[in-house]
């Protein structure tokens, strides 16, 4: 095998491997997490209009509860990664993608124990978003203090 | 006998006396639909885990192909078995239940084409009068341990395989079998099946996992008393309200175990691969990564064995895929080489495209379940004469590629051919 240089073939399997069609999955992520934001938007009225005394605040953080509620429980009925198949980044930047990130190693992992297991494993793929949201807020935090 | 640098030929002859394959669902729906032994529903298979699923489908294949074979386990000298988990796991628990030499074989997704290698090089050289090379992969464990959770909203890339949920089991013998001899061994198969299984049982054999798997009414009262696998019928009159549709979990035999066989399948010869990376560092591209190992074994092959791509009836790589096979065929073309029709890759082929698995499949149980469910019965009734099987595997872990490691790629080339039964 002679007749072919390391570099020729890197660059003959960049060229030719087959790619993600771009705009398919654009658009398909546009609009499912569109519609996720929407049905984000449409809890919070909700939310607004069963508990009228409820701070803006609260509601905020009541319809992320919610949000975190439904991406889980899509997830365990085997319902979330479908969608994510579909929408990819559309389904996985808004909370319930990270309520997915959670839960799915969670329930794989669930054959290895609840110590182990479950609550070992659970942060596999969340643990970086976790970390990187801790440091940054710290960071922020310390700016504003002497602000 | 050692023939050029890294093939040998087979002296003392190495038949094929029979093969098991069991696979998963999606693979029962495939384009292989009707090749294999058996085919499950659910690829859980009555287990709480994938990985318990997939090593009991390599054990069951392992028995089902020595069944077949009309051999009891104590003529078993040796058995060379692999498959993707760590530490090759799969094998290791299913040999358990076997009172016979394991020899633990890992070459990645080549670790069939390693097990017949060496399968037959014992029994040429006189070590061994019969073996079984046994090979499995499961797409959800193999996918927990190399990827994501299956429950992961993610995509999967356009250059990725779908590992396919297999095993299969060949039983190689250096004794000629009659026609009357195989005759007798398939009509007596399902009882002798049965009767292993007891046998093993009562042997306390990992007895206190038997008892887990039988229900529980029956582990209360008489205790091993009946095999627990020879589920269905017996079991569903006995306990008509089981929670555990174990007869559910499968379906009846895909393949007729009668099909015509008017010719004898011998493993001839091979060629050992060398580790060969070109510098792919994508490990959702493997059969970018592999194309190159199997070009690289089968010049190799052809140097060594000073044969040519037409003295073979048809040739087949393991699990390229769809661009793998491109990528092969591409390296084959830089050297002036041009397979034309006679070529085919077992993982591009398998799947149907409305399956939606992109490359085709892979894993240890791609090629072995498609040589053993597929190419071995087109060479037993006839259809084709010499046939070359190049297995590929890709040698990474979970970590290498982390570590900034391009993914060697590695082949694994055997030739079969046919006498007269």
């Amino acid at each position: 095998m002679n007749m072919l240089s390391k570099q020729e073939y890197v660059d003959f399997v960049k060229e030719k491997s087959p790619k993600s069609p771009m705009w398919r999955s654009m658009l398909a992520a546009f609009f499912v997490g569109g519609l996720i934001c929407c049905v984000g938007e449409g809890v919070s009225d909700l939310l607004k209009l069963i508990f009228p005394a409820m701070t803006e605040e609260d509601v905020a953080t009541w319809t992320t509860v919610v949000m975190i509620f439904a991406g889980s429980f899509l997830t365990a009925i085997g319902v979330y990664d479908k969608l994510g198949h579909f929408a990819g980044g559309g389904s996985i930047i808004p909370i319930t993608g990270f309520a997915n990130s959670v839960v799915s190693p969670a329930v794989e992992y669930n054959r290895e124990g609840v110590f182990f297991g479950v609550c070992a494993k659970m942060f596999v793929i969340a643990g970086p978003i976790i970390v990187f949201g801790i440091v940054a807020s710290v960071i922020v935090g310390i700016i504003g203090l002497f602000l | 006998m050692k023939a050029g640098k890294q093939s040998f030929y087979v002296d003392n002859p190495v038949y094929i006396r029979s093969a098991y394959t069991i696979v998963g669902p999606k693979e029962g729906e495939s384009n292989f639909d009707g090749c294999f032994d058996l085919v499950l529903k659910n690829d859980l298979w009555g287990e709480k885990s994938f990985e318990k699923a997939e090593s009991k489908m390599h054990r069951e294949a392992i028995r089902g192909a020595v069944c077949l074979a009309g051999l009891n386990f104590d003529e078993i000298d040796m058995m060379l078995a692999g498959d993707l988990l760590n530490e090759i796991s799969a094998s290791s628990l299913a040999m358990r239940y076997f009172q016979v030499p394991f020899v633990g074989l890992y070459n990645a997704c080549s670790t069939f084409s390693e097990s017949i290698l060496l399968g037959s090089a014992l029994i040429d050289a006189g070590c061994a009068r019969t073996v079984t090379c046994s090979t499995s992969s499961h797409f959800a464990s193999a996918e927990r341990q190399y990827r994501y959770p299956l429950e992961l909203g993610n995509q999967r890339t356009p250059t990725s395989q779908w590992t396919v949920t297999g095993a299969g089991c060949t039983v190689l013998t250096a004794n000629r079998p009659t026609r009357e001899e195989d005759k007798r061994a398939r009509e007596s198969f399902e009882e002798k099946l049965t009767a292993m299984r007891t046998e093993n049982m009562s042997n306390g054999v990992c007895g206190s996992e038997k008892e887990q798997e039988k229900g529980s009414e029956e582990a209360n009262g008489k205790k091993i008393k009946h095999s627990n696998i020879s589920e269905g019928a017996a079991k569903s009159a006995k306990t008509p309200f089981s929670f555990r549709k174990k007869e559910d979990d499968r379906v009846a035999p895909q393949c007729d175990k009668f099909y015509e066989r008017t010719r004898l399948a011998k493993i001839t010869g091979g060629t050992f691969g060398k580790v060969v990376d070109l510098g792919i560092e994508d490990e959702s591209n493997m059969g970018g990564a592999m194309a190159p190992a199997a070009a690289d074994t089968f010049f190799a092959h052809l140097e060594d064995t000073k044969s040519s791509p037409s003295d073979y009836d048809a040739i087949f790589t393991g699990d390229l895929g769809r661009f793998g096979k491109e990528a092969f065929e591409y390296i084959l073309s830089k050297e002036g080489i041009k397979l034309c029709g006679t070529y085919t890759d077992c993982g591009a082929s398998y799947f149907k495209p409305e399956q939606k698995t992109f490359q085709g499949g892979s894993g240890a149980g791609c090629v072995n379940t498609v040589f053993n469910g597929y190419i071995l019965k087109k060479l037993e009734n006839g259809t084709l004469r010499k046939v070359l099987v190049l297995a590929t595997g890709a040698l990474l872990n979970k970590d290498t590629p982390l570590q900034k490691e391009t993914i060697p790629g590695i082949s694994h080339a055997f030739v079969v051919e046919t006498e007269d039964f």
